[in-house]
C-alpha cells in the first residue's frame, strides 16, 4: 500500500510520526464525538435534562472542532513536506539533465522529458500529500472505532471487522475485472480519441481535397462510437465502486437492524446502540476516501517511477580527464580507430582524423551516411565505443569533457531559440556584454532587419508563443551568440542551412565566412558549395570515411569519391 | 463578475446544449438527489429504528416498516449512485459528440487550404482541450450544483414538517451554505486560478526551454542558472497552488462547522419540540443523524462552483470560433483555366505584403515561385486559393473571380504541400480520397503511377496496409508520392505545390520532383520552391521580393541573362 521508495526521503520518519499523532488524536475526537452526541440525544430522548446534556452538547461542539481543524492542520503539515520532497526532486532531475545531456532526451522523447519535469513532479506532490494523508487514516481510524465498538458489543464489531475484508475483495476482484475490460477495448478506444485528432490536424488537406464538409458526419460517428465504447467500459469500471458503497452501506443498515432487534430483546440500552449506529459510517469513511483517490494515487505512484528512474540514471564517468584552457593555433586533436555502434549496431566504423589548429574541415556525405554522428562524438554528445582519442598530447576516452565543453560552440539545424527577449537570446553564452558589443554582434550576424521590425527591439520576447521567428533569423541568433563569445576557438556547424530557401542561404553564407577564421571549423553538410570556404574535407558513406583531403585537389580528381557524391546528389 | 455575464449571454456551446438536451440532466440530478436522500433517510430511519425498538414495543411488527425501510435504503443509495453516474457520463460523452462535430464544421468553415508557417494542429488540440475541460465543468459544476438546488428545496420541505420557525432557520443556514459561502469563494478563488493557469503554462514553456534547448544550457556552463530560473516558477506556482488548497480547507471547515450549528440547533429544537411526545421522541435520533449524509452534497457544490472559473478560458476561446455555415451555391463548370492576378496588393499589420502584382499562368502552363521567407509567396498562394481576399485587384480563373468559385475550388486547384496529410486509414482508402467515385483500379493506377508499385508489393497487407498517424510508417519521399497519387485522382486542372520537397533529401527531393512533373504534365502548375533542383522543368521562374517580382524569365535566359541566377545555380550545384 505504501511505496518503499518513500521511506528512502529526506525527514520522512519525523514527519510520519507526528502524523500518526495526528490522526491518532484525530480518531479519539471521531469517537469523542460519536459518545457524546448519543448522549445527548439519548438525554433529549429519556426526557431527562440538566446541566449534563449542555455539557454533552459542547463536549460533542468541542470533539466535532477539533477534528474537522486537524483535518485542515494535517492536509497543510503534508503539504509543507510534499512541497520539499519534490523541490529536492526538481533540482536532481535538472542535475541529471544537464549531466546526461542530450542522450536522455534522445532516449526519452522531448514530450516526456518536458512531462516528467512539469506535470509528472505535480504528480508525485500530490502522491506524497494525498497519499499518505489517506493511508494512515486508513490505518488508525477505522480499528480505534473497531475496538470501541467491540468493548462496547463484542458481536457488533465482529460483524464490523469480518465484513472490512469482504468489501476490499469485492473492492478489488471487480476493480480488476474492470482492468481487463479496460485493457481489451484499449486499441478500441485509443484509435477512436486518435481518429477526432487526426481528422482535425488533416483538416487542411481535407479542405483541398473537397472533403470537409462531408466529414463531418464521420467526425459525429467516430464520437459516437467513442461513447459506446467507453459506456461499456465505465459500466464495468463502475462496479467496483458500486460494490464499496453497496458493502459499507448495507452494512450500516445491518447493524441497525440487529441493533434494533437486540434493544428490542432488551439485551443492550439505547446509549450503546446509538453510539455504535453513528460510529458504523466513520468505520467505514476512511475506506471511503482511500478509494476515491485511488486513480489519482495510481498517477502518482507512476510519475514517481518515472522521476526516480531518470534520477538513478548512471552518469557519465571521467568527465574531467582534460585539462586545456585555450583551443589554439598549435592544439591537436587526433581521433583513431574510433568506432560507435547504437543498439548494437555500427554506425561509425573506424574512424581516423588528425585536426590540427584553426583548420576548416567539412564532413560531407548523403543523409544517413554519418555526418551528424561524427559531429556528436566529436563533440562529446555521444561516447565512442572503441578507438583511441588525444586532445592536445592528453590520452582521453571520450570527449564529454568539461573542459573541452567551454572550447566549442555547436550550430545544429534549428538552433534553439528561448522564450525570452532577443537580447537574453543573443547574450546567452556571454552575460554581463555591454550593448555596444551586442549592437555589433547583431550587425555582424545580420539581424539588425530583424530588431528594427520588432516592436520593442532587442526587448521584444521571441521563440514559442512568443514573436516567432523564421528558420533563417534562428541561425542569425545563433551566429550572435558565436559572436558574443570570443574564447570559443572551435566552431561545429550541422546542417546549418539545408532546410532555407536558396536566396537566404545565399545572404547567411556571405554572414558566416568571415566568421570561420581563426576558428577550427567542423561543418557537416550536404551542400557541397560550401567547399570553397573549406580547406580539409572528410568524404562519409555508410558510416565511414571513404576520403579526406583538400577539396581542391579532390576536386580536380576525376575518380575522387567526392565526385562521385556530386554526381550521387544530383547534380550533373 | 460583468465579465462573466458577458461569457454567459454570448456563448454558444454550454447553454444552447443544455435546452437540447434537457431530460438527460434531468435525470441525472434526480437520481443524484434521490442518492443523496437515500443516505440521509437510511440514517433517518435507522435512529429512527433504533428510538424505537429501544422502547421494547410488545410486537416486532411495529418497527417491521422502519427495518425494511433501513435495508431498502441501504440498497437503494448505492445503486442510484451507480445510475447516476452512468447517466451522467453517457450525458457528458453525447455532448462530446456534437460539440466534436461543431468544433469541426466551424474550424472547417475558417480553415485555409494553404498552410500558413505557424498555423498548426496545436491550436486545434488545445481546442480538442477545451472540449475535454468542459466535460469537466459538467461533472463536477453544474451537475452537483443543480442537484444542491433541489436537496435544498427537498430538505426546506422535510424540515417544514417539523414547524415554520424551524424551517425558517433552515433556509437561512442553507443559502449561506448553498449560496452565499460558494459564490464567495468562487469569486476570492477566480484571481487565484488565474494566476495559477498562467504559471503552469509558463511552467510548461520553461521547462521546454529546459529540456530543447539543453544542450545550450550545459555548453554555456550555466547548469546553476537552469535550476535556479526554473525553481523559480516552480516554488511560485506551489504557492499559489497551496494557497488555494488551504483556502479550499479552511472553507470546508467553515463549512463543517455550519453543519455543526445545524446539527446543534436541529437537535435542540427538535428535542424540545418533542420530548414529552412518548412516539415522537423517536425522531430527536433520526433528525439529528440524517444531516450528516448531507455535508458531501455541500462540499460537492462548494468545489464545484470554486472550480467553476478553471473553465473560463475554454469557454472563451470555444465562443470566439465562428458559427458554422451551411451555404452551398451551385457550381458551374468551367472550360477556361487561366490564372490572372490584376494589380493585386494585400497588407497585413498595415505592412504590404504582396504590391501591385500582375500575373498570367495560362492552361497547362508551369510557373516556378522563388523567394526568401517573408517575401510573401505564401501569401500569394493563398489569395489564389481564395483563402484570403485582396485589398484591391483581381484575381480570376476563366474570367471568374476566385470568391465565387469557393465551393468548386478543390474540383479546380490540387495543392502538394510540405505536409500533405495522410490520414490513419488504408493506403486504398487514403489514395481515393482524391476522388471518392474512382474505382479501385483507377485507385491502383494512380499508385502505380506515382512510381510506388515496388512499395506497394514489399508490404504484406498491399494495398489495405493501415498509414498509421500522419503517415509514419511510411519515409519523407514515400509520403508525398501517396499525396501526389490523391492529387492525380482528383484531376484539378490547376495543380499548386507548395514546397513539396523541402524535407527531403536531396536525391529523394531530384527523384519526385522529376515525378511530379511526369504525372502532372498536362496540367497548370504553381510551384513555390526554396531551391533550383528541377528549376529546369518550368516555363517561367519568378522571384518574388518583398511582395514584388523582381526577376521573371525562363530558365534558359536567365542563366545567360542574371547573374544573380548564376550565383544561385552554383549552390545548387547545377551547370
Amino acid at each position: 500500500m505504501i511505496d518503499k521508495r518513500l521511506f528512502k526521503l529526506e525527514g520522512i520518519i519525523s514527519t510520519l510520526i507526528v502524523l500518526v499523532f495526528m490522526t491518532g488524536i484525530q480518531g479519539l475526537a471521531i469517537l469523542a464525538q460519536g459518545i457524546f452526541l448519543a448522549r445527548a440525544i439519548v438525554d433529549f430522548w429519556q426526557n431527562k435534562l440538566s446541566s449534563e446534556t449542555s455539557l454533552n452538547i459542547a463536549l460533542f461542539a468541542l470533539a466535532f472542532f477539533v477534528r474537522q481543524l486537524l483535518v485542515v492542520i494535517k492536509n497543510k503539515y503534508m503539504a509543507v513536506y510534499a512541497d520539499k520532497a519534490v523541490e529536492t526532486y526538481r533540482i536532481k532531475l535538472l542535475e541529471k539533465y544537464t549531466e546526461i545531456g542530450s542522450t536522455i532526451i534522445a532516449d526519452q522523447g522531448t514530450g516526456n522529458a518536458v512531462t516528467t519535469l512539469g506535470v509528472g513532479l505535480d504528480n508525485v506532490k500530490n502522491y506524497f500529500q494525498l497519499l499518505l494523508i489517506k493511508v494512515f487514516d486508513l490505518s488508525i481510524i477505522p480499528w480505534l472505532i473497531l475496538m470501541y465498538i467491540l468493548y462496547t458489543k463484542w458481536e457488533q464489531g465482529l460483524f464490523l471487522l469480518l465484513i472490512f475484508p469482504v468489501v476490499i475483495i469485492f473492492f478489488v476482484i471487480l476493480g480488476l475485472a474492470a482492468q481487463s475490460k479496460a485493457d481489451a477495448e484499449f486499441v478500441n478506444f485509443k484509435n477512436l480519441n486518435n481518429r477526432f485528432v487526426d481528422a482535425l490536424r488533416g483538416l487542411p488537406t481535407l479542405k483541398q481535397l473537397g472533403l470537409a464538409d462531408q466529414y463531418s458526419d464521420e467526425i459525429y460517428q467516430i464520437s459516437e462510437d467513442y461513447r459506446k465504447t467507453t459506456m461499456r467500459t465505465l459500466r464495468i469500471a463502475m462496479t467496483s465502486t458500486f460494490a464499496l458503497d453497496f458493502f459499507t452501506t448495507l452494512s450500516i443498515a445491518v447493524v441497525a437492524v440487529f441493533l434494533g432487534f437486540d434493544l428490542l430483546n432488551g439485551v443492550m440500552t439505547l446509549l450503546p446502540a446509538l453510539t455504535i449506529l453513528i460510529l458504523a459510517p466513520e468505520y467505514f469513511l476512511p475506506l471511503r476516501n482511500f478509494s476515491d483517490d485511488y486513480h489519482a494515487t495510481l498517477n502518482g505512484k507512476n510519475a514517481l517511477t518515472d522521476v526516480l528512474s531518470m534520477i538513478d540514471r548512471p552518469t557519465i564517468k571521467d568527465q574531467d580527464k582534460l585539462t586545456l584552457t585555450t583551443w589554439h593555433n598549435q592544439a591537436q586533436l587526433t581521433l583513431a580507430h574510433v568506432d560507435f555502434s547504437y543498439s548494437e549496431q555500427a554506425v561509425l566504423k573506424d574512424i581516423n582524423i588528425q585536426v590540427t589548429g584553426y583548420q576548416k574541415i567539412a564532413v560531407v556525405g548523403e543523409s544517413g551516411s554519418g555526418k551528424s554522428t561524427l559531429l556528436n562524438i566529436i563533440s562529446g554528445f555521444l561516447l565512442p565505443t572503441g578507438g583511441q582519442i588525444n586532445v592536445a598530447n592528453q590520452a582521453i576516452p571520450h570527449l564529454a569533457q568539461v573542459d573541452w565543453q567551454k572550447q566549442f560552440f555547436y550550430m545544429p539545424q534549428h538552433p534553439y531559440i528561448f522564450h525570452d527577449t532577443l537580447r537574453e537570446n543573443i547574450t546567452f553564452y556571454a552575460k554581463n556584454v555591454t550593448d555596444e558589443k551586442i549592437k555589433i554582434a547583431t550587425q555582424k550576424a545580420g539581424l539588425t532587419e530583424l530588431v528594427n521590425e520588432l516592436p520593442e527591439g532587442l526587448d521584444s520576447i521571441v521563440g514559442e508563443s512568443g514573436r516567432q521567428v523564421s528558420g533563417g533569423q534562428a541561425q542569425r541568433i545563433a551566429l550572435a551568440r558565436m559572436l558574443l563569445d570570443d574564447q570559443r576557438k572551435i566552431l561545429f556547424f550541422d546542417e546549418p542551412t539545408a532546410h532555407l530557401d536558396i536566396e537566404t542561404e545565399y545572404d547567411l553564407k556571405q554572414t558566416m565566412a568571415p566568421i570561420l577564421s581563426s576558428h577550427l571549423v567542423f561543418f557537416a553538410t550536404h551542400r557541397l558549395h560550401w567547399l570553397d570556404q573549406m580547406d580539409y574535407v572528410l568524404v562519409m558513406r555508410h558510416g565511414k570515411i571513404v576520403e579526406q583531403g583538400e577539396p581542391q585537389q579532390l576536386l580536380a580528381d576525376g575518380h575522387s569519391q567526392l565526385n562521385q557524391l556530386r554526381h550521387d546528389l544530383g547534380s550533373v | 463578475m460583468n465579465k462573466i455575464k458577458h461569457l454567459l449571454a454570448r456563448d454558444q456551446w454550454i447553454v444552447p446544449f443544455l435546452k437540447t438536451q434537457k431530460s438527460g440532466f434531468f435525470w441525472s440530478i434526480l437520481l443524484n438527489l434521490l442518492t443523496i436522500v437515500a443516505a440521509s433517510a437510511l440514517m433517518f430511519v435507522s435512529g429512527y429504528l433504533i428510538s424505537r425498538a429501544a422502547q421494547r414495543p410488545d410486537n416486532i411488527l411495529l418497527i417491521y416498516v422502519p427495518i425494511v425501510l433501513t435495508r431498502a435504503f441501504g440498497i437503494a443509495r448505492p445503486i442510484f449512485r451507480y445510475a447516476q453516474r452512468l447517466v451522467s457520463h453517457n450525458w457528458v460523452l453525447r455532448f462530446v459528440s456534437k460539440s466534436r462535430q461543431r468544433l469541426y464544421e466551424s474550424v472547417a468553415s475558417t480553415a485555409s487550404s494553404i498552410r500558413g508557417r505557424f498555423q498548426t494542429g496545436e491550436v486545434l488540440s488545445l481546442l480538442a482541450d477545451d472540449l475535454d475541460q468542459l466535460q469537466n465543468l459538467y461533472l463536477r459544476t453544474l451537475f452537483p450544483l443543480g442537484t444542491g438546488l433541489l436537496v435544498y428545496l427537498f430538505v426546506s420541505v422535510a424540515v417544514g414538517t417539523v414547524n415554520w420557525l424551524f424551517m425558517l432557520w433552515w433556509l437561512v443556514m442553507l443559502t449561506i451554505i448553498m449560496i452565499i459561502v460558494p459564490t464567495m469563494s468562487f469569486l476570492m478563488n477566480r484571481a487565484r486560478v488565474h494566476k495559477q493557469k498562467q504559471l503552469q503554462s509558463q511552467l510548461y514553456t520553461d521547462a521546454t526551454d529546459a529540456v530543447l534547448g539543453l544542450q545550450d544550457w550545459v555548453l554555456s556552463g550555466r547548469q546553476k542558472d537552469l535550476v535556479a530560473q526554473q525553481g523559480y516558477i516552480m516554488a511560485n506556482l506551489a504557492r499559489t497552488k497551496n494557497a488555494g488548497m488551504t483556502f479550499g480547507w479552511w472553507r470546508d471547515f467553515v463549512l463543517q462547522i455550519l453543519v455543526l450549528i445545524l446539527v446543534i440547533t436541529t437537535l435542540t429544537c427538535v428535542g424540545w419540540q418533542f420530548k414529552n411526545n412518548h412516539m415522537a421522541v423517536n425522531f430527536i435520533a433520526a433528525f439529528t443523524l440524517a444531516i450528516f449524509p448531507l455535508v458531501d452534497d455541500f462540499i460537492g457544490v462548494n468545489q464545484g462552483v470554486s472550480e467553476a472559473s478553471f473553465y473560463e478560458d475554454s469557454i472563451e476561446r470555444l465562443n470566439t470560433l465562428p458559427l458554422p455555415e451551411t451555404s452551398q451555391i451551385k457550381a458551374e463548370k468551367l472550360n477556361d483555366t487561366t490564372v490572372v492576378l490584376n494589380h493585386v496588393t494585400f497588407k497585413y499589420d498595415n505592412k504590404k505584403i504582396i504590391d501591385e502584382v500582375d500575373l498570367v499562368v495560362h492552361p497547362g502552363e508551369k510557373i516556378a515561385l522563388l523567394g526568401r521567407s517573408g517575401s510573401g509567396k505564401t501569401t500569394l498562394l493563398k489569395l489564389i486559393a481564395a483563402d484570403i481576399a485582396p485589398l484591391s485587384g483581381s484575381i480570376t480563373i476563366g474570367n471568374q473571380p476566385v470568391s465565387k468559385l469557393q465551393h468548386q475550388l478543390s474540383t479546380l486547384v490540387a495543392v502538394l504541400d510540405q505536409q500533405s496529410y495522410l490520414f490513419n486509414t488504408s493506403i486504398l482508402n487514403n489514395v481515393r480520397m482524391g476522388n471518392i467515385k474512382a474505382t479501385d483500379d483507377q485507385v491502383k493506377l494512380a499508385i502505380k503511377q506515382t512510381g510506388l508499385q515496388p512499395l506497394i508489393d514489399s508490404l504484406p497487407n498491399g494495398y489495405e496496409t493501415q498509414m498509421q498517424e500522419a503517415g509514419a510508417r511510411f519515409s519523407g519521399g514515400e509520403q508525398q508520392r501517396f499525396a501526389l497519387a490523391r492529387i492525380l485522382l482528383q484531376d484539378a486542372p490547376i495543380v499548386i505545390l507548395d514546397e513539396p520537397t523541402v524535407s527531403l533529401d536531396p536525391k529523394t527531393e531530384y527523384d519526385v520532383l522529376t515525378q511530379i512533373f511526369k504525372v502532372l504534365q498536362n496540367r497548370t502548375i504553381i510551384w513555390v520552391t526554396h531551391h533550383l533542383t528541377g528549376i529546369d522543368y518550368v516555363d517561367q521562374a519568378y522571384f518574388l521580393e518583398k511582395g514584388r517580382f523582381v526577376l521573371a524569365d525562363t530558365p534558359k535566359n536567365l542563366r545567360k541573362t542574371s547573374a544573380h541566377f548564376q550565383q544561385l545555380l552554383a549552390m545548387d550545384g547545377i551547370n
